[in-house]
């Protein structure tokens, strides 16, 4: 799960949370591992060549054949695991799209258990941080806009829409258009591919300022 | 070069075959690479007539449009009405040129800074001590093509037409904060309302007028 990231792209700095996913091969023949480890590891190592294999021959040209040799497992184990391709490139596109929603929430929990009520009351800041978390995750490539992972994408940006509406919701106030979170996540994630076709991550991370003061202008 | 598109837009970019792109348009393979070295070529020279095609036709609605929250409106409009009359290439150009391969994608950012410099004619009524961030513009079109892609996504493009007040707040709001966004979806809201026959019903008088 390196450099699919949501995304698929150029091979990235190696982030912290990419040492989570074992990239090792269990020893083969008679180990005493139990099956359903065996397996569930196999599925991370799918997962992971899965996203390799993006970033190396992108969406267009991607195959489960390039997918189970970077994995290091049979056809059959791939089609144990996945219906077809597709099935196994959603799946890699949710599991780094749910670990992008964590970190943001973590993030923020963070700084509230920091800074206490002050960075509760604080809706500013609290989306700063957000922001700034997700920008350090996303430092490659932005989400591909393709087809079949539509329906992923689109819970993705009703994930991260909620997490912003609950920062624009004011209050004291009125709440705020429904929807609207949705089109400043959108237009988020559309910046953040114009911006990020270099291959230096930073330049990414150096957009939080701005994107900030887009998504909170209407704070 | 119009077959590559729909066909495109139908099935999707990978599954599309040279062999379907001629069944749809017609021809013999040979003849197809004469023109084209490979089915990413074609689509990508098909990608740049109608891309062009399309922003010099929203553009001119929004040329056409006193002041710039009536042009922006003005230019959703005519976004709006081809993606509900053509939803096939509309698919090609907004979603499926994401894995269409460097050459169109590159035809796409180029379109989007262009449409961005547009919208970006807004800093003209804005102090520049106010000015808002460098990005605002490809941010704006960004948004405005999410919500295309989303429709699309659906299967719905016809309930598009329900975001034009959204996306005037978030347009106007992106620029000018948060009161003029609520001027500019009130103003579409009614616009929208007055004017949904006209709006929805005329794709080809649009085209033409």
């Amino acid at each position: 799960m390196t450099e699919l990231r949501l995304i698929g792209g150029t091979a990235l700095a190696e982030p912290a949370e990419v040492e989570a996913v074992p990239t090792l091969r269990l020893p083969p023949g008679r180990h005493g591992i139990p099956a359903d480890l065996v397996r569930a590891h196999q599925r991370l190592r799918l997962l992971e060549a899965a996203a390799r294999a993006v970033a190396e021959q992108g969406y267009g040209r991607i195959t489960a054949a390039r997918v189970t040799e970077l994995a290091g497992v049979s056809s059959r184990t791939f089609y144990q695991h996945f219906e077809d391709l597709w099935a196994c490139l959603l799946a890699a596109y949710e599991t780094e799209a749910s670990r992008l929603c964590q970190e943001i929430e973590a993030a923020c929990a963070a700084l509230v258990e920091e800074r206490g009520p002050i960075a509760e009351a604080d809706r500013r800041g609290r989306a700063r941080t957000g922001i700034a978390t997700a920008l350090g995750f996303l430092a490659a490539e932005p989400p591909p806009q393709v087809a079949a992972l539509s329906g992923a994408r689109r819970d993705l940006i009703e994930r991260l829409g909620a997490m912003l509406r609950g920062v624009l919701t004011d209050p004291d106030g009125a709440t705020p258009l429904p929807g609207l979170e949705r089109r400043l996540v959108g237009a988020a994630l559309a910046l953040v591919s114009t911006r990020a076709t270099s291959d230096d991550p930073q330049r990414l991370r150096d957009l939080g300022p701005e994107l900030s003061e887009l998504l909170l202008a209407s704070l | 070069m119009e077959g590559v598109l729909a066909v495109c837009g139908e099935v999707g970019f990978r599954e599309t075959s040279v062999r379907a792109i001629l069944e749809h348009s017609g021809g013999h393979r040979a003849q197809f690479y004469q023109h084209f070295e490979s089915k990413e070529d074609c689509f990508a020279q098909a990608y740049a007539v109608w891309i062009e095609r399309l922003c010099v036709s929203v553009l001119e609605a929004a040329a056409r449009a006193p002041g710039w929250e009536a042009g922006v409106r003005e230019a959703i409009v005519r976004l709006f009405q081809f993606v509900t009359a053509r939803p096939a290439i509309a698919r090609a150009l907004f979603v499926e040129v994401q894995i269409a391969g460097e050459p169109a994608l590159a035809r796409h950012e180029a379109a989007v800074e262009r449409l961005a410099a547009a919208i970006d004619s807004a800093r003209a009524d804005i102090d520049p001590t106010e000015a808002p961030p460098e990005a605002t513009g490809v941010f704006v079109v960004g948004g405005i093509e999410s919500s295309v892609c989303e429709a699309l996504g659906a299967g719905d493009p016809g309930r598009l037409w329900n975001t034009l007040p959204e996306l005037m707040h978030f347009a106007a709001g992106s620029y000018f904060g948060k009161e003029e966004a609520e001027g500019a979806f009130e103003r579409a809201s009614e616009m929208l309302e007055r004017e949904r026959a006209r709006l929805t019903g005329a794709e080809e008088e649009g085209e033409a007028g």
